[in-house]
């Protein structure tokens, strides 16, 4: 439609309303003709027209982009009616905006890690190939892939354009000199695992095949973090060389910032080279890349699954006694990505916390709609006897819940900008958490779009079906103060405020759950103690610590030196922190070949120096732990865990049995000397593996990274300057990896549950504080409504004891009924949790008195000002009101 | 409103035909036009009012017809309705069509009723 028709329409109305009035003047004229009266020939010549507005509405609408207008219209009618209203108004809005920025915060989190970001080109595209463990560990379907395999599924050119691999190296050391040497996180891919990805660096290039072969391998690519942070963002960075391990490597390339996979954020890259020995078909069992493949055009994840299956089969054939019973996996990137990270069952549980505040939230605003409604009846009844149809008053009210959706909507997306920041602050404790950027994104957006039209529905959906269905001639005749049209508008708001306590009940029931077990957990005794311990990682770089000897010598003298420290009781090492991660390898119990021959049986190996179990606070439970009298020279021996007896010796005599770790130094039998108690494998699970302690002074295999722990007398962290500055003395250029407390690192791993808890906690809260205000709101306008009720009984007799109990009877008598049902509907939850998060505990039958009580005294507190209030109300200003 | 159980529902598009048809000669006022109908058809058919006014709204923005301020016989002022040529057009298009539609409809109902004898 042209523009100047808008603007003359004007016109066209009053020209229309000329040529009514004309037409009903004529005929009135006629009429008078006939001999009727003026005045009774006017009023002939109306009825005969029928109703003139509207008949001049639906002729302008002729004009309009017919249901635009009138909406626009409605919207206008709106703005004025909540602006008569502010009071109502801003409570509204402010309760939905509520509900609406709690889930558009939380859905931040869901667009960040569910929905990641997948860099370069076609990322549909790209799969993760992954192996399946047949221990069933934590995520034992993405475990990672043996180089002979990951060369053998390359050659599946049918199915991939590219395959590439990446091993997770850990921490290196860069230097300038000068300087204290950096430790980064490093990656080793092979050349053409970005093309995988269709990403490109952004400055100079990516790898060259050949790089991935000895004496060209001194290359590296800088993420664009590093390369802003350590090198200031330099343009003249590519073709550089830097120090990296004691070594120069020559800077290739830049990767753009937008190069990130969730989970996965190295600050450098480095060739991945294979040696022979790596492409052996003893490699078969170091299970240690990332593999990451391009599909073909028309190739699907079942025919690469199938394939992948086929080949699992074959592997087994081929080398029974390491691929029995592994299997490999393929997942679309993206999928890879979110289940590698596992955050999505802690997620789906809060996303479903904020649903039902939000659900709580639509409710109490449909509460107060509904109060409108009773006292609009009169108005929209005289609109429909004016002939507004009931779909056009019906229409009215939506837009109204509409308008305040909009207006909640709005708020609540400037409140959860700031709970975006609040939430992004609340994150910093995990790198690779805080990696993932939260932001108000479009899909944000949308999603706050969504929920507010949802909202908007489902608040105003049952006043406008309940005023639609009005009667005009009842309406108009009653007087708005009676009661008995208002008493189905009382019932279905007591129906809405049962269903909110309903809710919030299960939220609190369901919440407590899992703080509780969540609580237990995180409080869950680890099996050693970590306070007082500092600790710091290692990792000796080939170029000065080429052999067995050499690092020997080194931790001999670190060691050495840091016991000279004041303040330090006791210094150890570790090939892996207690209660982090180990490595694993397969075992063997000498006399067990008849068991289930197989059956692999494997078990976490940890090398340690002999005050570990000291260091940690340890007993034996039988036998002894290592001493320096274990020597190279002397006879081979082992610690294992009680976990490791119950499972390989079925709990029988360990002491003198004799078990062979399938290392890579040369297998040989070792003698076990001591059971050590049982340690949580994982800060984060409650899991205790079987495990293998070997002494460092018998591993004949080099051990490049380690871990090193100084149990203190002192308070742990003010020990850190001193063991940097020992470091330094011993070599300025080998950096120490996070020097933190033991108590620290496992806050880092753990420190994601007290904030679930905190959001937890909160959104239950608020949910029991809005049901509150929805009964509080309830049984406020029924007492408003019964004065002249309650006046009466009053005069009749009734004490202000017996007015308030019925007031409070009516409050809690919806309680009762809710939380009856709530807590029913609750009882079930601690199983499903159960399910959902791995080794965690739900039994808590205290969480459901307490909740009740919880809610008995907000109910209480909410009822008791109207009971209070009509308990005041004056039987003869009662009476005189009608 | 009054109405005749007799009378019926006009097919869609009839009562904007039959305005277009009325104003080709003679320009006239709403009031007319409902009159002049009702006359025409000898009481056959009587317009309401509640359908007259939308459907000028609606030949008026679709450009078939154009009005213009006048003066009634009365000499009260009032709007005049008038063709346009696009009108004219589509009076001449519409008219046969509606001519073959009712020959149509009249040769099928004269046909059901040589069977039912």
């Amino acid at each position: 439609m042209a523009f100047w028709k808008l603007f003359s329409r004007r016109r066209r109305y009053d020209d229309l309303s000329v040529s009514i009035q004309e037409h009903l003047a004529e005929r009135a004229d006629e009429l008078t003709g006939e001999g009727m009266s003026r005045a009774e020939a006017e009023q002939q010549a109306r009825r005969e027209f029928g109703n003139v507005a509207l008949v001049e509405q639906h002729s302008r609408e002729a004009w309009q982009w017919p249901t635009v207008e009138s909406i626009l219209a409605d919207i206008q009618f709106s703005i004025r009616q909540l602006l008569k209203a502010p009071g109502f108004t801003a409570t509204a809005v402010l309760t939905l905006a509520l509900g609406i920025a709690i889930n558009a915060t939380m859905f931040s989190m869901v667009s960040a890690f569910l929905m990641p970001h997948l860099p370069g080109r076609d990322p549909q595209r790209v799969v993760a190939l992954s192996s399946v463990n047949p221990d069933g560990t934590f995520q034992a379907d993405v475990y990672p892939v043996s180089v002979p395999n990951y060369l053998q599924w390359k050659k599946e050119t049918r199915l991939f354009s590219a395959v590439a691999a990446t091993r997770e190296i850990g921490s290196g050391g860069l230097s300038t000199p000068g300087e204290t040497p950096q430790a980064v996180s490093i990656a080793a891919v092979s050349p053409d695992s970005f093309d995988v990805f269709g990403s490109s660096p952004e400055l100079g290039r990516a790898f060259n095949p050949q790089e991935d072969e000895a004496g060209h391998d001194h290359v590296l690519i800088l993420s664009h973090g590093l390369w802003e942070r350590h090198f200031g963002a330099d343009p003249a960075i590519v073709g550089k060389t830097v120090r990296l391990n004691r070594e120069d490597y020559l800077v290739v390339g830049v990767m753009p910032a937008d190069f990130r996979l969730l989970g996965f954020v190295p600050d450098l890259w480095i060739p991945l080279t294979l040696t022979s020995a790596d492409r052996a078909a003893a490699a078969r069992k170091d299970r240690s890349l990332h593999v990451f493949a391009r599909l073909q055009p028309g190739v699907t994840l079942e025919q690469v699954r199938a394939r992948l299956n086929v080949l699992a089969q074959q592997a087994q054939h081929d080398d029974p006694a390491v691929e029995q019973g592994w299997g490999a996996s393929v997942r679309s990137l993206g999928d890879f990505l979110v289940y590698n990270f596992g955050i999505g069952t802690a997620l789906s549980v809060v996303m479903t916390v904020v649903a039902f505040v939000l659900l709580i939230a639509c409710t109490n605003v449909a509460g107060l709609l509904l109060t409108r409604a009773v006292g609009r009846q009169r108005e929209l009844a005289i609109r429909m006897s004016l002939g507004a149809s009931r779909a056009r008053v019906a229409r009215q009210l939506l837009t109204e819940g509409v308008v305040l959706a909009l207006l909640g909507g709005s708020v609540g997306l400037l409140l959860s900008w700031f709970g975006i920041k609040v939430l992004r602050a609340g994150m910093s404790f995990n790198e690779a958490i805080s990696a993932v950027p939260l932001r108000l994104d479009h899909r944000v957006l949308t999603f706050v779009a969504v929920i507010s039209a949802v909202s908007a529905l489902l608040s105003s959906i049952a006043p406008a079906l309940k005023a639609s269905r009005a009667t005009i001639n009842t309406d108009l005749k009653n007087d708005t103060r009676s009661a008995t049209s208002s008493r189905s508008h009382g019932r279905l708001r007591a129906v809405l405020v049962g269903g909110q306590i309903v809710l919030a009940m299960f939220l609190l029931a369901g919440t407590g759950h899992l703080i509780r077990g969540v609580y237990e957990f995180d409080h869950q005794d680890l099996g050693f103690a970590h306070d007082h311990l500092l600790t710091a990682g290692i990792a000796l770089d080939h170029a000065r610590y080429s052999g067995i000897t050499q690092q020997k010598n080194f931790v001999r003298d670190l060691l050495f030196e840091l016991q000279q420290i004041p303040g330090v009781k006791q210094v150890t090492i570790a090939s892996t922190l207690p209660a982090t991660w180990t490595d694993e390898v397969s075992i063997h119990v000498r006399g067990n070949d008849n068991a289930r021959a197989n059956e692999q049986q494997r078990a976490g190996d940890r090398v340690i120096t002999p005050e570990y179990f000291n260091a940690i606070g340890v007993r034996m439970l039988r036998g002894r732990g290592f001493t320096d009298g274990d020597t190279a020279n002397s006879p081979p021996v082992v610690v294992v865990n009680q976990q490791f007896v119950h499972k390989y010796l079925h709990d029988g005599d360990a002491l003198g049995k004799q078990v062979n770790l399938d290392t890579a130094g040369a297998p040989e039998w070792r003698q076990i000397v001591g059971v050590a108690p049982d340690v949580k494998t994982y800060a984060t699970i409650a899991l205790v593996d079987p495990e293998a302690y070997e002494p460092y002074a018998q591993v004949q295999r080099p051990i490049g990274s380690f871990s090193l722990m100084l149990r203190t007398s002192v308070n742990s962290d003010s020990l850190s300057g001193s063991l940097r500055d020992t470091l330094k003395r011993l070599d300025p250029e080998l950096p120490l990896i996070d020097v933190v407390s033991m108590d620290k690192v496992i806050a880092k791993q753990t420190a994601g549950n007290p904030l679930f808890c905190d959001l937890l906690a909160t959104f239950a809260l608020l949910a029991l504080l809005l049901s509150a205000i929805g009964i509080y709101g309830l049984i406020a306008y029924s007492v408003t409504e019964r004065t002249h009720e309650i006046g009466i009984r009053m005069a009749l007799g009734a004490s202000t004891a017996d007015v308030s109990r019925m007031v409070l009877r009516q409050g809690f008598k919806i309680a009762a009924i809710g939380s009856a049902i709530g807590l029913l509907l609750a009882l079930p939850l601690p199983r499903v949790f159960g399910a959902m998060f791995q080794g965690l505990t739900f039994r808590a039958p205290e969480v459901y008195p307490i909740v009740l009580l919880l809610t008995f005294l907000v109910v209480l507190v909410a009822v008791l000002g109207p009971a209070w209030r009509a308990s005041r109300i004056d039987p003869t200003t009662a009476l005189r009101i009608e | 409103m009054p109405r005749n159980p007799d009378q019926r529902d006009l097919f869609s598009g009839a009562l904007e035909l039959m305005i277009l048809h009325t104003v080709r000669l003679t320009p006239m006022h709403g009031y007319a036009l409902a009159k002049h109908i009702k006359h025409a058809s000898d009481e056959l058919l009587q317009i309401e009012e509640g359908s007259l006014y939308p459907a000028l709204q609606r030949l008026l923005r679709a450009g078939l017809l154009d009005s213009e301020s006048g003066i009634s016989a009365k000499g009260r002022p009032t709007r005049i309705y008038r063709l346009t040529d696009a009108g004219l057009r589509h009076l001449e298009q519409e008219t046969s069509s509606f001519e073959k539609m009712f020959t149509g409809i009249t040769r099928v109902l004269a046909a059901s009723r040589t069977q039912e004898a």
